[in-house]
């Protein structure tokens, strides 16, 4: 290693300087006259051999994490994720980077969502805005606030068609029927209501949880409810008869939130619970619960049993939806990471560091290639899946 | 006769802008819609936090709530404490510094207040567990202040020893101490000085550093979880260094 004169004379100065301030004043003595150097030492150099013995190991440790992401990266791209022309609708998971970033919101995301049918997506905020991208005809949208109203909007004119006044307390969730006829709204006064749209009339009250309900989700043919609670159950609801057909116990914390799982992720679930291949399948339905107890748990509802929990997130679970495909399940965590999971293999396939703060919400679309995730960051991001 | 420091009082408005209240307003506000489970109430060390990076990469993910004003005494605290910043929230620890804005009282004085916000929050929480930050010590140099400091320490010390659900968490003051006379004998006890960067507040880096790490392990001791450390990919700063230098 060669030294130019000045560094050589720089780093005998800071030599110099670290024998002097841990007191090896002889050892001091010698060096300085055997370096020529003279007597007094500058203040700059104080506490500089120090600051770059340690700067060493950071810059080690920088560039170790620069060349693992590097190397995960090339993996990605050559290996990992198929082209874009090649891709599957059943196979595709969200890639890093993300493609765009919205920072049109000026509070934290609250939550975010696709249209089922058309590429539209929406935001909401502590801002108290909701953001629409991409506008389109014929568009309704039901929000909920911690005001305790539930607004239905139509797109059209970007107009609040109608305003539900019921909940006694913040209003946490919000979700259409299938018919489109009736929402079903969750809120911290413990209750679940069913709305008709028709008239803004609360129909139905759904009583039982003890504390604050996070969401509640309707089951593809309209026939059950489910909900999740601060009370750190999951609830099973018959959507005609108010009656709580089951009542989910075994989370640690409050579940945030749950989904559904489509027809399409029932062989996954299968096999991932471990059914015997000649014995009678199961045919659910079946209902994923994510929880701050930092685990998500897969309920075969019929039976009322949980089949399996993954666990993998370091913080607590925010948000979670199923791939369209049924191979992967999709979650959002406050540990700032979305995480793809492999269901029949019960395991955390990928894992993207999203946003630099809590990941409160996502949502996959059901045809495109595309997933957004909404974070405290205030930011929305749209990935791409491969 | 009645202590002012363990009576609770808002502080009075010399500015006649009211932002005390507005700031009490808005915990208020935060109380009702955040969930936190860790809550960290008291004087502007509290409040200066949020702007260590100590703050956004350990104390965020464990959903904190800060709840310090600036200049706060005790009367203050304890009043916020009683007027609702604490009603509507269950969090699993809280953390209180404050008395060092205590000008003009004694050492008793302060120590009475501490512990009628300590008493206030136990009925207001009594399942949650409770860390009571001993006072830092103040100037350059060993002063009067300072040893008023480690009077209410040792009294808190004394006090707390038998509180149920709360611990007394005190940093040692010469771990803010200059190590040993600069180019003096390196045997030589610390004689007392507090570096210039540490004395006037605490600085973002080194000096809560001090105070939070030890901090950080009780409020993950009461949580019994620990944080992970983080990869550093959003981060370039010092913790990072850190990290690596602890490794083994």
């Amino acid at each position: 290693m060669v030294l130019s004169q000045r560094q050589k004379d720089e780093l005998n100065k800071a030599i110099a300087d670290y024998l002097l301030a841990n007191g090896f004043n002889s050892a001091l003595e010698h060096f300085q006259k055997e370096a020529g150097m003279p007597q007094e030492i500058e203040k700059k150099f104080s506490g500089l051999l120090e600051k770059r013995w340690t700067s060493v190991i950071r810059l080690q440790k920088k560039v170790m994490d620069l060349e693992s992401k590097l190397s995960e990266v090339e993996e990605e791209v050559n290996n990992g994720a198929p082209t874009r022309d090649r891709r599957s609708p059943g196979e595709w998971i969200p890639r890093p980077p993300e493609r765009y970033i919205l920072n049109g919101h000026r509070s934290p995301i609250t939550r975010v969502a696709f249209h089922p049918l058309y590429n539209v997506m929406v935001s909401c905020s502590e801002d108290a805005t909701i953001k629409i991208y991409l506008p389109w005809k014929m568009l309704y949208a039901v929000s909920c606030s911690a005001d305790m109203t539930i607004k239905l909007w139509d797109f059209n004119g970007y107009e609040c068609i109608k305003t539900m006044y019921g909940h006694d307390h913040n209003v946490s969730s919000v979700t259409f029927l299938p018919s489109g006829d009736f929402v079903v709204s969750s809120s911290r006064d413990k209750t679940i209501k069913m709305w008709e749209v028709a008239t803004g009339y609360c129909v139905k009250t759904y009583t039982g949880h003890r504390e604050w309900v996070r969401m509640v989700r309707v089951y593809q043919d309209g026939s059950l409810l489910a909900s999740c609670s601060n009370d750190q159950t999951v609830r099973v609801w018959v959507t005609a008869t108010k009656e709580c057909k089951a009542e989910l116990r075994e989370h640690e914390h409050v579940v945030e939130c749950i989904a559904w799982a489509p027809d399409s992720a029932q062989p996954a679930i299968n096999e991932a619970a471990g059914t015997e291949s000649k014995g009678p399948k199961r045919a659910g339905p079946f209902l994923l619960s994510g929880s701050r107890d930092k685990t998500m748990k897969m309920w075969d509802v019929s039976v009322g049993i949980c089949l399996f929990t993954l666990t993998g997130h370091d913080n607590w679970i925010r948000d979670l939806v199923f791939h369209p495909g049924g191979k992967y399940i999709l979650s959002a965590s406050d540990d700032k990471t979305i995480r793809v999971w492999d269901t029949q293999n019960k395991r955390n396939h990928k894992t993207l560091q999203a946003h630099p703060h809590f990941v409160t919400s996502l949502d996959m679309h059901r045809n495109s290639p595309y997933v957004i995730t909404g974070s405290v960051d205030m930011s929305v991001k749209v990935w791409e899946c491969r | 006769m009645s202590i002012r420091a363990a009576e609770p009082h808002p502080v009075v408005d010399d500015h006649g802008d009211g932002r005390w209240m507005s700031v009490h307003t808005h915990f208020l506000r935060d109380a009702k819609e955040k969930e936190p489970e860790v809550v960290l109430i008291g004087d502007s060390l509290i409040r200066n936090m949020v702007w260590s990076p100590l703050w956004k990469q350990m104390f965020e993910p464990l959903h904190c709530l800060n709840l310090g004003v600036g200049g706060d005494r005790t009367e203050n605290v304890l009043w916020r404490v009683l007027n609702g910043e604490l009603d509507q929230i269950e969090p699993k620890v809280i953390a209180l510094m404050v008395g060092t804005n205590n000008h003009g009282d004694t050492a008793e004085q302060v120590t009475a207040g501490i512990m009628a916000i300590v008493k206030a929050i136990l009925d207001k929480q009594p399942a949650s567990n409770l860390i009571v930050l001993g006072l830092l010590p103040r100037g350059e140099n060993p002063n009067p202040l300072r040893e008023k400091h480690a009077a209410v320490n040792k009294q808190l010390s004394d006090q707390l020893a038998d509180t149920p659900m709360t611990t007394f968490l005190n940093v040692d003051d010469s771990e803010f101490f200059l190590p040993g006379p600069k180019g003096g004998d390196p045997v030589t006890a610390t004689n007392g000085v507090i570096p210039r960067e540490l004395m006037y507040h605490l600085s973002m880096d080194d000096g809560y550093q001090k105070l939070c790490e030890p901090l950080l392990e009780e409020i993950q001791n009461c949580l019994g979880t620990f944080v992970k450390v983080e990869s550093t990919s959003f981060d370039t700063g010092s913790l990072s260094g850190d990290a690596a230098e602890n490794k083994p």
